[in-house]
């Protein structure tokens, strides 16, 4: 009996052994070659926008055959790194202007620049899909497939009653726009103030449109005098007037104001402007508190010289440099960053197009959506900068500038010293890098 | 292999101490343990391997691995050098003021959520020990916080506590407590109290739980001669209730300090160590440095962490050592 009890303990073991080890090098035999696909910015619906455009192209590759993984988005970056240090077991990958630099540096990213060389798709990008998939030194790592971008999202019925008749076009008009809307007492505020994750963005969104005549568009972090735009004057009076936005026009609360509330804020009818990324326009739509006729957008609000600077940010496809498979790769890059493949997943994504004839469907055109096409048809009103995000230091330097940020609001912490610390900050790390 | 019990009835036994049984018409005597022979090793090896060989790969290596991070530039976003740097990453730690700020906060964490886990999950211990009707579903619904995930929580109570769209102010404004909404997450007092008040809320389970267990083994027979030694509640509750289960709330407190202390999940969710790092804890704080990349410098903290935990530890059991004879 106790032989017995011995022999089924081992062989238990033992099997759990063998599972374990076949479960690492599980192999498949069908005759395709078998593309392991990671998305970063993972949610359901886009998810399954995803696995649809993967299946027409697997309809027009037959012998390929692209296993899409979803790993939650909070820790897919970690994941892909995992995946990517181990080298195997992915193939074509997101792609984020955050993560692009890192992961290149450690040499995980595939140059696709000999690849794409003759590749019909360069010709219908916009000038700004084509400039952020090469890096500074020509290189591809990846094709961007879509832009987030800022713009103003307003409530046409408040603007109208407060007496105004347009919506405002600079940050010194949406001051006094939203202030005037202001009113606690009955829960209604002027201006869903990001003071929490990311508050940084919008607070260089005004510092870049102060200084939007001297702004360096390969780095919208420097002047053209290679200063940081953190030390001129202008980015001062940025501040202040940002500063006010907030104690004249904003909930008190939105110290910790961060991406869900700030579109809560907006969409349940409690604040009347909201600046984010086109992606809200669906959410927004949703809303059960305000109509659609109650609201749009407007293009991103200018500086005093009556220009605004876009912080453009985006991700897209890129190939494992560890990758067997990567002439596959390749054509699953080049498939969804063309044609209808492309169009669909930007409309059903929210994102600005990277394809020049996008401006043209009615779907931009109309609605919240044409004050994209706007500012992409005025470029020397509404300029793009890239931003340094794909400096090791990004992540390090958004959570530094959001509790600063914070301190400001908080009063610990005078803009003159939130500015000079900034200054110093990105001095300092780019002379390092030097 | 077999070995005869009979020829080693008699003996002293292992300890020595206490003499062997003598043996008697009644039940068999248990058998002595079998004396090692290379065999048996070797049959005890084989079935221990693949234990051994998985807390090895996957507790030991890990933690071995993690700690030489901290003594080199390990660092995600460019792992082109890699090299031993010493303390430095320790250094770096030491030097940061944030570090400071984070201990203070740990410290409050730790004991404002702890104390009221502890008396609130007593009381319900207590409470649902008692016979009544619908016992088991009040038992159900008291452990039900336990079975949801921290983050989720910190995620509910950050709406909960939202000051304008949030619950807690509406429930306080109608209550007739407060004039204008309270900015529970945007000042550093109030964002401390309301990430607290969550983990209370999510911790007194855990007590709960354990003290319900360690009550129901405490023979009726007890409070029976505390009630005809004519005892009250209060005296029966310290000098026959704690004093009974004075071992299992000693464990109980020691693992919850250590969890609470390494529990990041719901200040992540609430207010992510905001405003201005006025809410984060060590754990929270070694997040967002692995999310910059530096796991030499989150190793190194997380190396701090274990030494302080262990130094609380020893300290701890040390006052809580039940003396000898104590109970009786």
């Amino acid at each position: 009996m106790r032989r017995r009890q011995a022999v089924i303990a081992l062989g238990l073991a033992a099997t759990t052994v063998m599972t374990a080890l076949t479960g690492c090098s599980a192999g498949v035999s069908d005759g395709k070659v078998h593309l392991k696909m990671v998305e970063s910015l993972t949610n359901p619906s886009r998810t399954a926008v995803l696995k649809k455009l993967i299946a027409d192209f697997e309809k027009k590759n037959p012998k390929i055959k692209v296993d899409l993984i979803s790993p939650p988005t909070d820790q897919a970056d970690q994941k892909i790194q995992q995946m990517l240090q181990s080298g195997s077991g992915v193939d074509a990958l997101e792609v984020r202007d955050i993560t692009a630099g890192p992961w290149a540096t450690n040499g995980w990213l595939y140059d696709m620049s000999k690849d794409l060389k003759g590749w019909a798709g360069w010709k219908d990008l916009t000038d700004n899909a084509a400039k952020y998939a090469k890096d500074a030194k020509g290189r591809t790592y990846y094709i961007p497939y879509g832009f987030y971008g800022l713009s103003l999202f307003y409530r046409t019925d408040l603007v109208k009653e407060a007496g105004f008749k347009k919506p405002p076009a600079s940050w010194d008009e949406l001051l006094n726009q939203a202030s005037a809307i202001q009113d606690p007492g009955k829960r209604q505020y002027g201006y869903a103030f990001r003071g929490g994750t990311n508050a940084n963005s919008n607070a260089v969104a005004v510092i870049e449109a102060y200084v939007a005549d001297r702004i360096d568009r390969d780095n919208g972090f420097k002047l053209t005098s290679g200063k940081t735009i953190f030390s001129a004057p202008e980015a001062l009076d940025a501040m202040k007037t940002y500063l006010k936005l907030f104690k004249k026009a904003s909930p008190p609360s939105s110290v910790a104001w961060g991406y869900p509330e700030m579109v809560e804020g907006f969409s349940n009818g409690s604040t009347a402007f909201l600046l984010q990324d086109p992606e809200v326009i669906a959410t927004v739509r949703q809303s059960k508190s305000i109509k659609e006729s109650q609201w749009t957008t407007a293009p991103l609000l200018a500086g005093p010289s009556g220009k605004a600077v876009q912080p453009v940010a985006t991700a897209g496809w890129g190939i494992a440099k560890g990758s067997k498979h990567k002439a596959e790769a390749v054509k699953l890059v080049e498939f969804l960053s063309q044609g209808d493949a492309s169009t669909t997943f930007t409309k059903e994504n929210s994102l600005v197009p990277i394809l020049k004839g996008a401006g043209e469907d009615p779907f931009y055109r109309t609605g919240p959506w044409a004050s994209y096409v706007t500012m992409t048809e005025n470029p020397d009103t509404y300029l793009t900068a890239v931003q340094p995000r794909d400096a090791s230091w990004w992540t390090e330097w958004v959570q530094k500038s959001d509790a600063e940020l914070q301190k400001l609001l908080l009063g610990k912490m005078t803009p003159e010293e939130l500015l000079a610390g900034w200054d110093a900050y990105w001095t300092k790390k780019w002379k390092s890098r030097t | 292999m077999s070995l005869s019990t009979s020829k080693e009835a008699g003996r002293p036994t292992r300890r020595g101490a206490r003499p062997a049984p003598v043996k008697t018409a009644g039940p068999r005597p248990r058998s002595r343990k079998p004396a090692f022979t290379v065999r048996r090793g070797l049959a005890i090896a084989g079935f221990m391997a693949p234990a051994v060989l998985f807390v090895a790969v996957f507790t030991y290596y890990p933690m071995v691995s993690g700690s030489q991070m901290a003594f080199r530039n390990w660092n995600l976003n460019d792992l082109t050098d890699t090299s031993w740097v010493g303390i430095r990453n320790f250094q770096a730690i030491f030097r940061d003021p944030v570090f400071y700020t984070v201990l203070d906060n740990t410290l409050i964490w730790v004991v404002a959520s702890l104390v009221p886990q502890l008396v609130i999950g007593f009381a319900i211990a207590l409470w649902l020990r008692r016979r009544f009707r619908f016992r088991g579903l009040y038992q159900a619904l008291v452990f039900f916080p336990w079975a949801i995930s921290g983050f989720l929580i910190g995620i509910l109570f950050r709406w909960m506590f939202n000051s304008e769209f949030g619950v807690v102010n509406d429930l306080l404004s109608k209550a007739g407590l407060i004039d204008e909404p309270v900015p529970w997450l945007a000042e550093p007092k109030t964002a401390m109290a309301a990430v607290v008040i969550a983990n209370i809320w999510y911790g007194v389970t855990f007590f709960a739980i354990m003290i319900l267990a360690a009550l129901q083994s405490i023979p009726d027979e007890l409070y029976e001669a505390a009630e005809l030694d004519g005892a009250g509640k209060v005296r029966t509750l310290f000098q026959v209730t704690i004093p009974y289960i004075r071992a299992t709330l000693a464990l109980t407190v020691l693992l919850r300090v250590i969890w609470i202390f390494n529990f990041p999940d719901i200040i992540f969710g609430m207010t992510g160590g905001g405003p201005s790092n006025e809410t984060h804890i060590v754990t929270t704080w070694m997040i967002t440095i692995t999310q910059q990349g530096d796991y030499g410098k989150a190793s190194a903290l997380g190396l701090v962490v274990v030494a302080l935990l262990m130094v609380f530890s020893v300290f701890y059991l040390m006052a809580t050592r039940e003396k000898k004879g104590a109970r009786s």
